[in-house]
């Protein structure tokens, strides 16, 4: 009935209601009460702000110390049954290496109850879905670390879910996989479905979604419209990470280039580090300068959290 | 039985196959090696100027290399890591928000467990009891024997399990714990006399061997002297109990768990 009214658009997706999470004497949550929405929304702050124990508890793999999490309407803690409308893409690297992502896949929309056929089905749809055909057939041990993630989202809506909770669902794809995946959460919103998103990277949750909520130190600090925070945000210079097979190549064009949005570039081995004071123009100009192919592949693209602790430092001031 | 597809492979294919295929070989390299000796007419096991018959030694194999060691060691190793290496692995996730309790996840890797544990033990018996019984023995003779070694055998690998599940559900260091069970508390418990023994497995177990029990060590001997067998219906009853209760508490266990996992 509660999923019912989810599915309406009547009811949040998550109501936490003064949550808190402790680990021993470490505070991991701290008195949270919010309600999401249906739709997009972005789960934005920086690492140890506490996402991922949201996340976790919202996934119903951890137990609040205090207060009640509800998903869909129902309490998740031993709720299994809850676990057909909801798909979680975790944050961690971790997987059954020796199998192929199809096998992996396929082997986990079983537990959903799908036979062997639908089974097999719905894992092809599924990869199709995050464009991994392709590789269906390759041992996830020798996938990239952009397809792994891809994989990870492929389990994650196998079984056509309702909501879809994503932990960092970007962190470490190439600008390419960047863009293919952040238009998918895009259609998935338009296409009616719920998802909570997670990402240290305001650029990141502004392209898919105006819905954030703000948390650092265990609490949220903030919730409603994006671009509010983006205003501050454009203040405080961004670090972005790019990995490439030629970063001097590729910081050569970064500073060939006349948009003026690169402040400050140094290089680390395999790659080249970027202070940007226009996250949206450069991280534009990157994904052109990858689909190109001019400046040889762009592996990796990360943007350490101390940006977005700069912007929470001044938040919270 | 979802969970066990998933499991079954990864399981043969894990870390610990290497170690059960060293613990299963063993026997059988030593069985093919007294084998070869025997047919090269060395004097294997002479005891009083009187060789030992194949079935003799087959029996104090089972007893030595196999209820002593190889199955409560399979039952450790692998029984406290059923979630252990999930977690360790951090792949927990995915089975754990799937629309199936917990428990299932457990009862489906228990029986992957037993399956893989199964699949390797047992031939690697048949294999010793080809190679030691026609030494001067008739396989078929001792078939019988062999059969209820193969089930006294497929009993310790499913009791022992359910006690490690249990054990690596509900403590922090379960390989530690369920070594000093076997090694420990077990062969403590069955060295003294009066009721202590009742709360092993090995003593319901022990209890069913067809093979006479070998005074290889002081312990050994010590746990002879002192030793008292249920009988046969008793000790499957007992060890039907423990296999249940302990897999049901395993079960609650991890259905209760928060497993964190490290960032």
């Amino acid at each position: 009935m509660a999923v019912e009214a989810v599915v309406m658009g009547t009811v949040p997706v998550v109501t936490a209601e003064h949550v808190s999470k402790w680990y021993g004497q470490v505070i991991g949550l701290n008195d949270v009460s919010v309600s999401v929405p249906p739709g997009v929304t972005g789960l934005l702050g920086p690492n140890g702000a506490g996402k991922s124990t949201f996340m976790k508890l919202i996934t119903g793999q951890l137990r609040p110390s205090k207060g009640d999490v509800k998903v869909l309407g129902e309490p998740i803690w031993r709720n299994p049954h809850l676990y057909f409308q909801i798909g979680f893409c975790p944050e961690q690297d971790a997987f059954y290496d020796r199998m192929t992502g199809l096998e992996w896949v396929r082997a986990l929309v079983r537990l959903n109850g799908l036979t062997e056929k639908e089974a097999d089905e719905a894992a092809r749809r599924a990869l199709a879905a995050v464009d991994l055909m392709e590789a269906a057939g390759k041992k996830i041990g020798a996938y990239s670390k952009g397809m792994r993630q891809r994989v990870k989202m492929a389990q994650a809506l196998v079984h056509d879910p309702q909501l879809l909770i994503l932990d960092e669902p970007l962190a470490g794809m190439d600008p390419i996989g960047r863009r293919k995946t952040i238009r998918l959460i895009r259609d998935w919103g338009r296409a009616g479905k719920s998802i909570i998103v997670s990402s240290h990277i305001l650029h990141e949750i502004e392209s898919m979604t105006s819905n954030i909520l703000l948390i650092n130190n265990g609490r949220i600090l903030a919730e409603g419209d994006v671009h509010q925070i983006r205003d501050l945000i454009d203040e405080h210079p961004h670090t972005v990470y790019v990995r490439a097979e030629d970063p001097r190549r590729v910081a050569r064009q970064f500073l060939d280039d006349t948009t003026d949005d690169v402040r400050s570039l140094r290089f680390e081995p395999g790659a080249v580090v970027v202070e940007t004071g226009r996250p949206d123009a450069f991280y534009a100009r990157l994904t052109d300068m990858a689909a190109s192919g001019e400046f040889g592949a762009i592996d990796e693209v990360t943007s350490p959290d101390d940006n977005l602790q700069a912007v929470f430092q001044y938040l919270v001031k | 039985m979802r969970v066990f597809d998933l499991s079954v492979s990864e399981m043969l294919w894990s870390r610990r196959t290497i170690f059960m295929a060293l613990v299963v070989g063993a026997p059988v390299l030593i069985a093919l090696f007294l084998r070869m000796l025997d047919a090269f007419g060395a004097p294997v096991f002479r005891v009083n100027n009187a060789m030992m018959a194949g079935p003799a030694i087959f029996g104090l194999m089972i007893w030595v290399f196999y209820l002593r060691f190889t199955v409560p060691v399979l039952g450790v190793f692998y029984g406290t890591s059923l979630i252990a290496d999930e977690v360790e692995d951090k792949t927990i996730t995915y089975l754990f928000t799937r629309p199936i309790p917990k428990g299932a996840v457990l009862m489906g890797k228990y029986f992957a467990y037993l399956a893989c544990t199964l699949f390797v033990v047992l031939p690697s018996v048949v294999i010793v009891y080809l190679s030691i019984v026609p030494m001067r023995g008739n396989l078929g003779a001792s078939f019988l024997d062999l059969l209820k070694d193969l089930g006294l055998l497929a009993i310790g690998l499913a009791v022992y399990g359910a006690v490690f599940a249990f054990i690596g559900a509900r403590f922090k260091r379960p390989l530690l714990v369920g070594l000093i069970f076997i090694f420990g508390w077990e062969q403590a418990a069955l060295a003294f006399p009066g009721y202590l023994k009742k709360f092993t497995v090995a003593y319901y177990l022990q209890a069913m061997v067809p093979h006479a029990m070998p005074n290889d060590s002081v312990v050994s001997l010590i746990q002879g002297v002192f030793r008292e067998s249920p009988s046969l219906v008793e000790s499957l009853v007992w060890l039907a109990a423990i296999l249940f209760v302990f897999l049901c508490a395993a079960a609650a266990s991890v259905e209760r768990k928060e497993y964190i996992l490290e960032q």
